[in-house]
């Protein structure tokens, strides 16, 4: 009796734990989020009134070719940076899939540009793709590649310039939790596969393939809300440019809201990634939760 | 069954492949290495000089000499640990009460919990900015501590939620009919076997404040402003040029890179949201 009473009350006790970082998460989180979603609904810039103006802030919007224009390339940018790395990351996957202490070792060291700091990645490409010194665009040219002025100024070639720099960045990252699904594969299928002939590649496109589909989900959700923050190394290499060529949507909202200070229409454009974000992150957790209940 | 001559093919193909992606990976990292080491002269020779020049370090010296970099460092420092602390202190029990009590929506909330990561921060950083204003926070360290916490203490529950899941109930119970306190039981009995999971995220908040940019870039004041954003004035200055660039960027990252090297398997368990094992 007095056992079963001490356990009970026990589990009760503990679900206060939650209370100190809900609380947390209503001051600092919940509350700017409505507050944001709140002052969208008004004309709010800096040294104005602030003046309740209805649905205008996003009419103006849509109407907003820059605005249009930067979610455009947002999501081009999201495209090209995650289908590349997902291929490339499935690929350097399957190189580094050897159990030998040297490739392990170059394991580790592809993982480095991870955890550089993100605007040194932006200052040291921004150095390597420079119109005249940067050794990048020297070898470019060696070869004979038409990159005109310099890959982050010609205004086509801007947004393939800062796309190659999250593959760098990010690849491996892709590669690494390619490696983890693949070393939790079944052997029994590859063994049946084999004696009825296949061979690698049909190995491959028929069994790894398949039995890799959650985990190349999880890859791809990560990335996607991933590349959707990118920020810093965009704005330490072109800043938007030439024009507004590299003008991702995070971008073109600070400028709107902190350099120019329209508070309440950036906030609009902000909660357009906002539904984004949620919609994108709900079903990164269903995923993500039923693959840890899998590997249970 | 594959001739030995194409074995041969596709074993010398794969080496290749490795070390095109190695350099790919690698060579930029080396470039910012050696740069930093060179005088500014070499700096500018084209076809670039690899290795064969004479090393100095007049960009360090200058650096340390002629720049705020330890003010910039002590304040990168402060904001990570105190992002590492506060992360753990609300984020760990957070996990800890998500693991061992089932009540109606809670698969909602730790939702909502790790939303709070995947969304941009330019989102959260305009009416944070605001809220800091009003608090009389704003320019202060302690306002990029509090929302680089909001990303981490999340992302500590979300990933000890998964560790202490892992850790079986019957010991606490024990350890609490045995007139173990609930805090001494979480403490003394829970605590000690979930290590990995507590440095995994302690080492994720402390990398998260340490490569943060935009936060430190609108919540600071000139005072209170981080290496990151010392660095991008250093740039700033065309006149000191990319020697200089290269010895800061090589300080700023330094701390970093050593920390995931030496916890490397915390850190990739970490990158992969402990989801995939």
């Amino acid at each position: 009796m007095r056992r079963t009473l001490k356990k009970h009350f026990y589990k009760e006790y503990i679900a206060l734990f939650l209370i100190p970082l809900s609380l947390y998460m209503v001051v600092f989180f919940l509350y700017p989020v409505i507050y944001n979603i709140v002052i969208s609904f008004f004309d709010y810039s800096l040294g104005a009134e602030k003046t309740f103006n209805g649905g205008k802030n996003y009419l103006l919007m849509l109407r907003d070719e820059q605005f249009v224009g930067s979610l455009k390339t947002t999501i081009l940018y999201i495209i090209y940076c995650v289908a590349s790395q997902l291929f490339l990351g499935i690929l350097i996957a399957l190189l580094f899939n050897i159990e030998s202490k040297i490739i392990g070792f170059f394991r580790t060291l592809i993982l480095l540009p991870t955890v550089f700091t993100p605007l040194v990645v932006g200052l040291l490409w921004k150095a390597l793709y420079h119109p005249d010194q940067g050794f990048l665009t020297y070898y470019m040219r060696l070869i004979g590649l038409n990159i005109g002025r310099g890959l982050l100024v010609e205004r086509h070639l801007a947004l393939l310039g800062i796309v190659i720099i999250d593959i760098w960045e990010w690849t491996p990252l892709v590669a690494i939790i390619v490696l983890a699904g693949m070393k939790s594969l079944p052997k029994e299928p590859y063994e049946a596969g084999m004696l009825d002939g296949a061979g690698k590649f049909a190995l491959f496109r028929h069994i790894t393939l398949p039995l890799l589909k959650p985990t190349l989900l999880i890859a791809l959700l990560i990335r996607t809300l991933d590349a959707m923050k990118t920020f810093d190394t965009i704005f330490a290499t072109t800043n938007g440019g030439p024009g507004t060529a590299t003008t991702v949507a995070n971008l073109r909202i600070y400028e709107v809201g902190i350099q120019q200070l329209h508070i309440g229409y950036a906030a609009s454009m902000s909660n357009v990634l906002l539904v984004a974000g949620v919609v994108l992150g709900m079903v990164f957790m269903q995923v993500l939760y039923s693959n840890r209940g899998r590997n249970k | 069954m594959s001739l030995p001559s194409t074995r041969m093919y596709t074993r010398w193909m794969r080496y290749i492949l490795i070390a095109l992606a190695l350099g790919f990976f690698l060579i930029p990292i080396l470039w910012l290495l050696q740069t930093s080491l060179k005088f500014k002269i070499e700096m500018f020779k084209l076809p670039p000089v690899w290795f064969r020049f004479k090393p100095t370090f007049t960009n360090f010296e200058y650096v340390t000499g002629s720049m705020p970099v330890f003010k910039w460092g002590w304040n990168s420092i402060v904001i990570s640990f105190g992002t590492m602390i506060l992360s753990l202190l609300l984020g760990v029990p957070a996990g800890y009460a998500f693991s061992r009590v089932r009540f109606r929506g809670r698969f909602l909330l730790l939702s909502f919990i790790l939303l709070a990561r995947t969304l941009p921060p330019v989102l959260i950083v305009l009416p944070f900015r605001i809220l800091m204003q009003k608090l009389g926070l704003f320019g202060t360290r302690l306002a990029v501590i509090l929302i680089d916490t909001i990303y981490n203490a999340c992302f500590t529950a979300w990933l000890m939620s998964g560790i202490f899941e892992a850790v079986p109930e019957d010991l606490e119970e024990a350890a609490i009919i045995d007139g173990c306190g609930i805090f001494k039981a979480f403490y003394r009995v829970v605590i000690p076997l979930s290590l990995p999971g507590l440095v995994t995220s302690a080492l994720f908040a402390f990398i998260y404040s340490w490569n943060d940019f935009i936060f430190a870039l609108t919540l600071t004041a000139p005072a209170t402003a981080t290496l990151p954003l010392g660095m991008l004035s250093t740039f700033g200055m065309m006149s000191v040029g990319w020697t200089t660039m290269a010895a800061m960027g090589v300080l700023s990252v330094l701390p970093v890179i050593v920390l995931s090297l030496l916890l490397q398997k915390y850190y990739v368990s970490g990158l992969t949201f402990g989801g995939v094992k």
